[in-house]
């Protein structure tokens, strides 16, 4: 039951339900909280095939790397909404216009 | 038994937390529904022996990314407007049933081509005896400064570029 398949299918679910957060929302927070699922689907990857396949580490440290950029992500991401919350008072994505032609 | 018990938790925490987040009608729901998701993750690392890994990723996401994202939410919530400055009605930021059809049909096809592509690799079935779990803190601290120290350095000059970023962009200008 504990299988590798068992865990890429629900790093495969993390990732849909990530992409269609994306996707569906307007609302540019929600946005980056679906960021937030894929890149953790992503993590369990590459931890359920240290565990399964080679044994060694280095799968773990590359989750670690990507807990780290997850982190710098959203620090600067939230930044940047705050201060289009301040210039344009909405966080709605189809507000963000300023560079189409 | 109890491996297999937890493995069922952290899965549907996982999963739940996911497609609540995804579903749900309140900003503010869905990241507390992240949070659980998230705690979810930590307990799959769990059940894969990655016990430094599950810690870092409490730490890391619980205490530190989700409260940013609540403290962001509750600094950008309130104001809400319905139309565009066309004077058009505007999709709710949260979604409607039109871009949630969007986001359902790409899905089913991004599903249905990845399951193409990747059908060999769910396949691979990998036999033998798995090892038992052993801490992985001294090996994963010995492979930071030796193998990967080149990304270590790296990803410290991109989180303290990153802290130096946020504070510049969201300071208030003055002046102007």
């Amino acid at each position: 039951m504990i299988s590798l398949t068992s865990y890429l299918i629900i790093s495969f679910c993390l990732f849909i339900a990530g992409m269609t957060v994306m996707i569906a929302r307007k609302n540019i927070i929600a946005m980056l909280l679906g960021i937030e699922l894929i890149l953790n689907a992503a993590a369990i990857n590459f931890v359920a095939y240290t565990r399964f396949v080679n044994q060694n580490l280095d799968g773990h440290v590359m989750s670690l790397f990507i807990i780290v950029i997850a982190a710098a992500e959203a620090a600067v991401g939230l930044a940047i909404v705050i201060r289009f919350f301040q210039i344009k008072e909405t966080i709605h994505i189809d507000d963000a216009t300023e560079l189409q032609s | 038994m109890f491996l297999k018990i937890m493995f069922i938790l952290a899965a549907t925490m996982t999963l739940g937390g996911a497609f609540l987040t995804a579903y749900t009608k309140n900003l503010m729901h869905a990241c507390v529904y992240l949070l659980v998701s998230l705690f979810g993750v930590a307990g799959l690392y769990a059940t894969l022996g990655a016990d430094f890994l599950a810690a870092t990723q409490l730490v890391v996401y619980a205490g530190g990314v989700v409260i940013l994202m609540l403290f962001a939410i509750m600094l950008t919530g309130g104001i809400q407007n319905f139309v565009n400055k066309f004077g058009l009605d505007k999709v709710p930021s949260m979604g409607n049933g039109k871009t949630y059809t969007i986001a359902g049909l790409s899905m089913i096809i991004t599903a249905f081509i990845i399951m193409k592509v990747l059908a060999p690799i769910f396949k691979t079935n990998v036999q033998g005896e798995l090892p038992a779990f052993a801490s992985t803190v001294e090996e994963i601290g010995v492979l930071l400064v030796t193998d990967h120290v080149l990304a270590f350095e790296i990803s410290s000059i991109l989180l303290l570029g990153a802290l130096v970023g946020a504070a510049v962009i969201s300071r208030p200008r003055r002046g102007k």
